[in-house]
């Protein structure tokens, strides 16, 4: 095993109260005080807090009127993502000079896969101490990290000694490290698996390595797998730098088969919300609109358009999906529909040559 | 403020306004249910700006009130109860309390003040009109309307009120549908553009409804009225394409054919057809009506005959078998007639029977030009 998945050096750099304390360095009059961002309007929830916002237990999308009730000091400032990003990148630069190998997860926190590094330094700790010694250097804000041989543990790692501090879990102390872990803090468990496992008995990664791979399926599905793994230390997620996505797409499996396009369409809504979502998130737009249909006997058929403009509005999406699906009728009863929109206003992407001179003309009424 | 109701009245009620309501919206407030009560009167609005519906509910009460409830949360918790009365109390601290036979749920509720207001129509027009009448002529003309946000005229169904009749049309420049009513007036000439959205909720909620909608209009709204419910929706601003000059007045060439037969041999030959163009060829000489399809990417060819009437000359038209088979799948009767002048002239296509009198549908398609 060790030769067919070498030892990596895995770094997960997470920024301390990143927006809060943006705005205590751009602000010298929030130093030391607690301040939340975002959560200043009546139905706002905030979207970070300080250190000394969290003594009195103000969290991170907690409503603004409970924060305000928990810390009657709190002072509420107005996110300002454009200076956010503009750390970030200068953050993600410094990383870059350590690897190319720098996956993002958000503005504020990045995997770093560090086992051939640009400095052929062979200590990912020391490393990751000049990384957030460089970051305190250059923007004045602090940062924690977590260092280990792979994403899962790197990213519960950096968590152990914040806020400013690191932590290392060398090869050899991986497994006694996750068989003390609570199964709280495993990456991917969030309160609802936490709360099932209990329920099974299961409290921290010793109980869960004792269970057998068969019931953690059972219990958890394809999650099941992945929890039997991690609590051995196997986690071979590999550190993929951001790429301009060719397309944004979103699909769904449907619990039975549907046979209708009648029935389809609340599932459409669906999807075409989610894609909308992603667009949204991405900030991106396409020309090309894809409808992906999977038949219940596997195979897979695709309708697409090409307009004549970007399209990212989901109702416009929906609009043209359900053109796509009535588009033909079904050829048999349909286990998965997804949508995607492609050719994307991202730049760098090459336009879909023109259609040859079509040797066709679709004639229009002269209004 | 205080209500007692029936759960599946309610939801029943609010599953209908819930159509109105945005996946997501811009103005937070949008997500809500506005309701209004006063005494045993609940109205209940949901809008999206563009549209707002509202339904007047009965129920048990004396008080009165305005507040604003998420509209997701409501439908979700109502959708899980079986038929029983629920009481809803408005609290002090900003939550409105629902009791079941179940237990007690808290909601918290916006300001009713914080809801956009309907918008009144300053001196409208009005007609009337049977509901199942408009929901027909909505699913007859919408499919046929266009999605081009360039032309937002034509993303819009087309109303034209007269003393003689009522017509309804939609077109995205390929095809269209013109459905005209005989049997039902306006008092006065009238035109204006509706959005699909509030067609289509008003489509789901009429068909087969033996109501009479009133309709009220001007200049830029339009309201509808009927049992215990009010849309209001903004118009599309525009002004309609001239569709009376797209539809061609000589057509000596006249097809007559049995529609579930020709719907079938369009769809089978389609499949041989050009993934993008999906174009297929008629060709008709005497009695028979040749439809053949090919994707020379492929070297896919499939060919069909069929027995018609014809009366006209041999002539060859091709069209783009998508739309075809919507208007085709659109009709309900047993027999077709495509009456065509030449190859580059729009086909128009009507149904020879299984229409109420007083009932017309004409339907037209733009032909794809065929390389020879």
């Amino acid at each position: 095993m060790e030769e067919k998945f070498p030892v990596r050096k895995i770094i997960h750099v997470d920024m301390d109260a990143f927006f809060a304390s943006v705005e205590q360095l751009d602000d010298p009059g929030l130093r030391d005080k607690p301040v939340a961002v975002g959560g200043g309007e009546k139905r706002g929830v905030v979207a970070a807090a300080s250190y000394e916002a969290r003594k009195y237990g103000v969290r991170s999308a907690m409503s603004g009127r409970v924060a305000a009730e928990r810390c009657p000091e709190l002072i509420f400032v107005k996110p300002r993502f454009d200076r956010y990003k503009e750390i970030s990148l200068k953050i993600r630069k410094i990383f870059l000079d350590y690897t190319d190998l720098v996956e993002p997860l958000s503005l504020d926190e990045a995997f770093l896969d560090v086992t051939e590094n640009k400095k052929g330094m062979p200590s990912a700790t020391l490393l990751a101490t000049e990384i957030r010694q460089r970051i305190y250097e250059e923007t004045g804000l602090n940062a924690s990290a977590g260092i280990s041989v792979n994403k899962f543990l790197a990213k519960v790692a950096s968590d152990i000694n914040k806020p400013n501090g690191q932590k290392t879990i060398p090869p050899e102390e991986v497994l006694e490290f996750l068989e003390g872990l609570d199964i709280r803090k495993f990456f991917g468990i969030g309160k609802v698996t936490a709360e099932k496992m209990y329920q099974l008995g299961i409290f921290s990664g010793k109980e869960l390595k004792a269970r057998s791979l068969e019931f953690l399926t059972e219990h958890f599905g394809k999650s099941g797998t992945h929890y039997y793994h991690v609590v051995r230390g196997i986690h071979h997620s590999k550190v993929t730098p951001e790429r301009i996505p060719k397309s944004v797409g979103a699909e769904r499996t449907f619990e039975e088969n549907l046979s209708s396009e009648v029935f389809m369409l609340e599932k459409l809504t669906h999807i075409a919300e989610e894609l909308g979502r992603r667009l949204k998130k991405q900030k991106v737009a396409g020309k090309t609109i894809t409808l992906k249909i999977k038949y219940s006997d596997f195979k897979t058929q695709t309708r697409s358009r090409t307009l004549g403009y970007y399209i990212a509005d989901q109702s416009l999406i929906l609009e043209l999906a359900k053109e796509l699906l009535y588009q033909e009728t079904l050829e048999n009863s349909v286990r998965l529909l997804g949508l995607s929109l492609s050719n994307l206003n991202t730049g760098n992407t090459e336009e879909e040559p023109e259609e040859e001179t079509a040797l066709t003309v679709q004639l229009r009424f002269e209004f | 403020m205080k209500f007692i109701v029936s759960s599946s009245y309610l939801l029943k009620q609010l599953q209908v306004l819930g159509g109105v309501i945005n996946s997501s919206n811009t103005l937070p407030i949008l997500d809500n249910f506005l309701f209004e009560l006063d005494g045993n009167k609940l109205t209940v609005s949901a809008s999206d700006l563009e549209t707002t519906m509202s339904a007047v509910l009965e129920v048990d009460s004396d008080s009165q009130g305005s507040i604003a409830v998420p509209a997701k949360l409501l439908l979700d918790t109502l959708k899980t109860f079986p038929e029983q009365p629920l009481t809803f109390v408005v609290e002090d601290n900003n939550t409105v309390e629902i009791s079941s036979n179940y237990g007690k749920y808290a909601l918290a509720y916006a300001d009713g003040a914080e809801f956009p207001n309907t918008i009144e129509l300053a001196d409208p027009s009005s007609t009337t009109i049977l509901g199942d009448i408009l929901a027909t002529a909505i699913s007859k003309t919408i499919f046929a309307s266009g999605n081009d946000d360039l032309r937002p005229v034509m993303s819009g169904v087309f109303f034209q009120f007269s003393p003689e009749n009522l017509t309804f049309v939609a077109t995205d420049a390929h095809k269209l549908v013109k459905y005209q009513r005989q049997d039902v007036q306006a008092s006065e000439v009238a035109e204006f553009i509706m959005p699909k959205k509030p067609l289509n909720l008003l489509k789901n909620i009429l068909a087969g409804s033996e109501n009479e909608v009133t309709i009220e209009y001007n200049e830029s709204n339009a309201k509808f009225t009927f049992e215990n419910i009010e849309l209001v929706c903004r118009l599309i601003d525009g002004k309609y394409p001239n569709y009376e000059a797209v539809i061609p007045k000589e057509n000596p060439n006249r097809l007559s054919i049995d529609r579930v037969q020709l719907l079938n041999s369009v769809k089978r030959v389609s499949i041989f057809s050009n993934k993008t163009t999906h174009q297929i060829r008629l060709k008709i000489a005497g009695a028979e009506l040749n439809i053949s399809a090919e994707d020379l990417d492929y070297s896919n060819k499939a060919e069909e005959r069929l027995t018609c009437d014809y009366q006209g000359d041999d002539m060859q038209i091709g069209f783009n078998s998508r739309f075809l088979m919507e208007m085709l799948n659109n009709l309900a009767s047993e027999e077709v007639s495509l009456e065509m002048s030449l190859p580059n002239r729009a086909g128009i296509l009507t149904p020879s029977d299984a229409l109420d009198e007083g009932e017309h549908i004409t339907m037209l398609v733009m032909p794809v030009m065929l390389n020879n």
